[in-house]
């Protein structure tokens, strides 16, 4: 079932961009906010609410997610903030900061996809390979959400950036079904795959059913998605697989793009569920759906979107989906592969099933170091001045025997498994992009970097300038993350070092207004753009990075003395939110009763404030009924695939 | 990287015995190339990929060691080469694995992953290891060669390595104690680099030469100069250190490894101070074994004071350890500065054409320092303490110091005898405390390292100086401190 009413969930696929579901980006600009950081204050105050993202609560991440758009001059912290809190949390926290990387890409875009994309794809993996099954499949959806995520309903951060995930995710052949087009198929397709693609498939046409009993098609889609689901787990063909997965995906292809904003936003967060027929939602499903005729009348996948579009509206693709899916099934079926009478279930026991479904995949990180932990655990040396003195000639075989694949440009190594074959992949495109770069390089001086402070030295993460650590393999990566990691290097790059000159001023003087020397903008090939080297923009003003780091150390020191003398609470996470107002967007998939239920959470004086405003406490008032009030209920759902 | 064969020069062949290395010793101003023909070999951990030449230059003084047997072509002519059969890696071997197993225990504790019965009752913290020895014991070397097998496990640590010693350096320059997570092996090819290099802007293929250390300004090369500075550096790395765990549980348990000073082992100064120093690191880093380098005497006094609360285990030094003089230190303080401003510069031997300068290619590790001239009042300039000072217990009885030992003497440059023509500065982080009412006496104590400058002219009629500084950002308004250290090119 889907979700409880302050869950984020990924929006369904034809939600995404911004023109779709959330209603405060329609709204007139906030009241200039009280709030005015500078990065350092900035990046303390973001980190610290992204710390009380600890569960799935859609109010914190919209927060967040608002905070990002407001600022979005900060663009880069916030990803920094955002990579290193997934990194850091303990894997059940990852999720939600997932979600929230997935609202802030979609709702806001630019310029955070692009960020984002600098290192989406190892911290995916990364965590895909950390987290438990049913974390796997939320992540899965959420993936598959990214394929048509930017506002041009492209790939949302950008074509190998999902073919890079997809493969880390699914293996081989997904990648290759993914580039370019999702309906020719080459290469292997797992079982996996395609099982996390119906499932995926079949979330959105539930929702769809949720949303309006009416959606006969969807109910219709959903039971031969179920009958699918059966064979594919009984076990099909490659063939068929190929098959099954380029209809899925000519389904998911064939919901129309969202429908543009609607002139008015919606009002109200509790307003949002559309009026709708108040039947049960059980009650619609007819019992055993026939698998013919098909429905005279249906509704197109539209419906999922825009439930207040009422289902008279139809489309072809829709018809011809379903109808290339219908032969598909009763291909295999004369092919004995199921019996007539497998009768679908009704969507209500989905769930239950969906529980069992898949084979977990592989924990290949963890796995290689409990291998790893067991293999040194046998071995028994003692610290002390005669045990180390003792030969153990089998020890050598941890420098060599288990680290088969070697880098023959430097040597390193790299265990000889499916993991340690992807870090090695990865680590020799850094050589090669690395040797690209130096020979671009050739006659431009380089030089010693000035030294990180303390503070940055201590979030290391996003001083690792040119992502050199996880780009050379010895930290745990995945699949083609050295793309992206070379991406996170340019940008790292440009964060410490250069600004892009704005187009058209390449020629203006622009002067530090600190040191008032002017800055020599110079051609960089790696950015294919004119840049200022040693220079950061700051409040639309370009400074020398160095004068400016002095400056706002200073700045700094002002700005919170002075906001704690205007607030106690200057630094509390509430603080950013506190001092606006902050809008509850629409629930994005959430249309059932625990979206209605969260009226009675909020008090009803919030709903009568202007637009969608409520006030960050009340979100918080909901967060922490999230957080403690219901946990075990929360918990179990959050756990209940989708 | 297309090394082009066939050069007029042979190189030399050795084929070396499992578990012997080939020792050589470099004259001033002669490289060597070493490229492994057939199996494998590492220089102090850093396995050697096959048929790439190796740099070696600076005086270095290096071996390359074999577990199974190679065969290795040498180019060059080192003042002195010899295999040995009699190496202490297998000792470090097991250091490494008994490692690895505190490493592998901390981070199955963190994952909370399951724990089997007989484990139980097993330590979870991970390694955190103070090496002490004397002179020439070969401590830098031990902590590059555990910090490399640990990065090499594959499995992704990232070991802190600490340098306490000021007359090393770690990665700034000499006089400075700092600090920096490794994640590949250090390359060894100069002693101008012995530990890999800080980040430059220069793309490079290891992270180890492009380490981002974190670096506190002692200024002196002898440690019972300033002893309290030199504690009270240690006490504030381990509390950067230590937030750093807070935010990286699982860098956390990778460990860290502590390089000291000879001087912690044994007494030129006098033992208190000694003994004061090496219990510093012990509080500050939270050290759970202590290594002693081949000091039976030093041994004993650790197991004596410390075998209560940590383990204390006395390990091998190797026989390849070279005795180095006073003029061969300073003659790598200069290699060190140089490195520091213009990158690693060895010309490869004659019949080598493209050789790996510390993993490397040539060009890459060339840099380009900024030249440029100040106003004296551009730049505020400090000394720690009185230009020369006794320890206070020298002092006669009730005799007080003028200057204390922790406090920061402005100079003045326009005053002749300022000493700065020539000195080695270190430009210092900006506080980050501006507020006037936060900030304190000996705050600029307590502030890291920046970077250095070198004052290479000094204009007393114009207020000016020229100043040598790594990279072409302004150094104006700055806080600058002096220490002993002088370089001219």
């Amino acid at each position: 079932m889907y979700p409880q009413h302050q869950q984020y969930g990924p929006p369904p696929i034809s939600h995404q961009p911004a023109y779709g579901g959330y209603s405060y980006y329609q709204q007139p600009p906030p009241p200039p906010p009280v709030y005015n950081p500078d990065p350092v204050t900035f990046r303390r105050d973001y980190s610290n609410q992204l710390a009380e993202l600890k569960v799935n609560s859609r109010p914190i991440i919209q927060n967040l997610s608002m905070i990002a758009q407001d600022f979005a001059r900060f663009s880069d912290i916030v990803a920094q903030c955002l990579e290193s809190h997934i990194r850091r949390v303990p894997q059940w926290m990852k999720l939600p900061a997932f979600y929230l990387l997935d609202a802030i890409s979609k709702n806001v875009y630019e310029p955070y996809a692009r960020s984002f994309a600098a290192f989406v794809v190892p911290l995916f993996l990364e965590t895909y390979g950390q987290v438990d099954e049913n974390t796997r499949s939320k992540m899965e959806e959420m993936l598959i959400t990214w394929r048509t995520g930017s506002p041009t309903r492209k790939e949302l951060f950008g074509n190998p950036a999902q073919a890079a995930i997809e493969r880390g995710v699914w293996g081989d052949g997904a990648a290759s079904a993914s580039t370019n087009s999702f309906y020719s198929g080459s290469g292997q397709i797992t079982k996996t795959q395609v099982l996390s693609e119906l499932e995926f498939t079949l979330n959105q046409k539930e929702r769809a059913v949720q949303a309006n009993p009416y959606d006969t098609t969807s109910q219709n889609h959903i039971n031969i998605l179920m009958q699918l689901r059966k064979l594919v787990e009984a076990g099909v063909s490659q063939d068929e697989l190929q098959q099954i997965l380029a209809q899925l995906r000519s389904l998911v292809r064939s919901a129309p793009p969202a429908p543009p904003p609607p002139p008015a936003p919606v009002a109200t967060p509790v307003a949002w569920p559309a009026p709708q027929p108040s039947y049960p939602v059980q009650a619609a499903f007819p019992p055993p759906a026939p698998l013919y005729p098909f429905p005279t009348t249906y509704n197109t996948v539209k419906t999922e979107t825009a439930p207040s579009v009422l289902p008279s509206t139809s489309a072809a693709s829709g018809s011809s989906a379903q109808s290339s899916l219908l032969s598909l099934l009763s291909t295999l079926k004369k092919a004995g592969m199921v019996s007539e009478n497998g009768t679908p279930q009704g969507a209500g026991t989905s769930t239950e099933d969906v529980s069992k479904l898949e084979p977990p995949p592989p924990d290949l990180e963890r796995e290689s170091s409990r291998t790893y932990r067991d293999a040194i655990l046998t071995h028994d040396v003692k610290l002390t001045s005669t045990d180390i003195s003792r030969k153990r000639p089998d020890l050598v075989e941890f420098l060599y025997d288990r680290l088969a694949a070697q880098c023959k440009q430097c040597g390193i190594r790299f265990p000889d498994t499916v993991f340690g074959k992807k870090r090695m992949e990865d680590h020799l495109d850094m050589h090669f992009k690395q040797n690209r770069k130096a020979n671009q390089n050739i006659g431009r001086g380089h030089s010693r970097s000035w030294f990180v402070g303390v503070e940055d030295w201590v979030h290391d993460v996003s001083v690792d300038v040119k992502g050199k650590g996880r780009a050379d393999g010895v930290r745990p990566i995945n699949a083609k993350a050295a793309a992206a990691a070379e991406v996170a290097k340019r940008d790292a790059d440009l964060r410490a070092q250069f600004i892009v000159v704005p187009p058209g001023e390449e020629a203006k003087p622009v002067a530090c207004p600190i040191c008032k020397e002017s800055f020599k903008s110079e051609w960089v090939e790696d950015v294919e753009d004119w840049v200022w080297r040693n220079a950061v923009l700051k409040d639309d003003r370009v400074y020398h990075a160095t004068c400016h780091a002095e400056a706002a150390n200073g700045l700094a020191q002002r700005l919170r003395s002075e906001l704690a003398s205007l607030r106690s609470h200057t630094s509390t996470p509430e603080a950013v939110g506190a001092s606006r107002t902050v809008v509850t967007p629409p629930p994005s998939g959430l249309k059932n009763s625990d979206a209605l239920r969260s009226v009675s959470l909020s008090p009803s004086p919030e709903s009568k404030l202007v637009g969608t405003k409520r006030k960050v406490d009340d979100t918080d008032c909901s967060v922490s009924a999230e957080a403690e009030g219901t946990p075990r209920v929360k918990k179990l759902a959050l756990e209940l695939p989708q | 990287m297309a090394s082009s064969e066939g050069a007029p020069i042979e190189g030399k062949e050795w084929t070396l015995d499992p578990e012997t290395e080939y020792r050589f010793e470099l004259d001033p101003g002669t490289s060597l190339a070493v490229k492994l023909v057939r199996g494998h070999a590492e220089v102090f951990g850093a396995e050697l990929a096959a048929q790439k030449p190796y740099l070696f230059g600076s005086e270095c003084k290096a071996a390359i060691f074999t577990w199974r047997g190679c065969t290795i072509e040498v180019t060059g002519q080192p003042s002195t080469e010899y295999v040995s059969e009699e190496t202490p890696m297998a000792a470090y071997a097991n250091l490494h694995i008994a490692f690895e197993q505190m490493r592998v225990r901390s981070l199955r504790d963190l994952r909370g992953s399951p724990v089997p019965d007989y484990e139980r009752d097993k330590p979870i913290d991970p390694p955190r290891v103070l090496v002490l020895g004397p002179e020439n014991s070969g401590k830098t070397t031990i902590c590059k060669l555990l910090i490399n097998y640990a990065v090499r496990a594959g499995q992704g640590w990232s070991p802190l390595l600490i340098n306490t010693d000021p007359a090393e350096g770690g990665w700034a320059a000499p006089g400075a104690l700092s600090v920096a997570p490794v994640r590949t092996p250090l390359p060894t090819c100069s002693p101008g680099s012995p530990l890999g290099a800080a980040a430059t802007s220069a793309p490079t293929a290891l992270s180890s030469n492009a380490l981002i250390p974190l670096a506190y300004w002692y200024g002196h090369a002898e440690t019972k100069r300033n002893p309290l500075l030199i504690e009270r550096i240690i006490r504030n790395l381990g509390e950067n250190i230590n937030d750093k765990y807070q935010v990286d549980l699982q860098g956390r348990t990778a460990g860290l490894i502590v390089d000291t000073p000879s001087s912690f082992a044994s007494g030129s100064g006098n033992s208190d101070e000694r003994q004061r120093l090496i219990k510093a690191c012990v509080d500050a880093f939270k050290i759970n074994v202590i290594l002693v380098v081949g000091h039976e005497k030093l041994n004993v006094e650790m197991q004596r004071t410390y075998a209560r609360q940590l383990t204390v285990v006395k390990i091998p030094k190797s026989g390849g350890v070279v005795e180095l003089d006073h003029l061969y230190r300073e003659r790598v303080h200069n290699y060190q500065l140089h490195s520091y401003f213009y990158g690693q510069i060895i010309p490869p031997p004659a019949g080598i054409s493209s050789a790996l300068l510390g993993g490397e290619t040539l060009s890459d590790l060339v840099l380009s320092p900024s030249s440029t001239v100040i106003n004296f009042g551009d730049l505020s300039i400090f000394r720690i303490g009185a230009e020369t000072m006794a320890p206070s217990s020298a002092l006669p009885i009730g005799a007080a110091r003028a200057v204390s030992e922790t406090q920061a003497v402005p100079i003045d440059p326009a005053m002749p005898g300022s000493g700065l023509l020539n000195a080695v500065l270190a430009v210092l982080a900006l506080p980050v405390n501006t507020d006037e009412s936060e900030r304190y006496d000996e705050e600029i104590l307590d502030l890291p390292i920046s970077g250095f400058i070198v004052v290479t002219n000094l204009d007393i009629p114009h207020r000016k100086m020229t100043i040598l500084a790594p990279n072409q950002g302004s150094v104006v308004g700055r806080t600058a401190v002096i220490g002993s250290f002088e370089w001219s090119e």
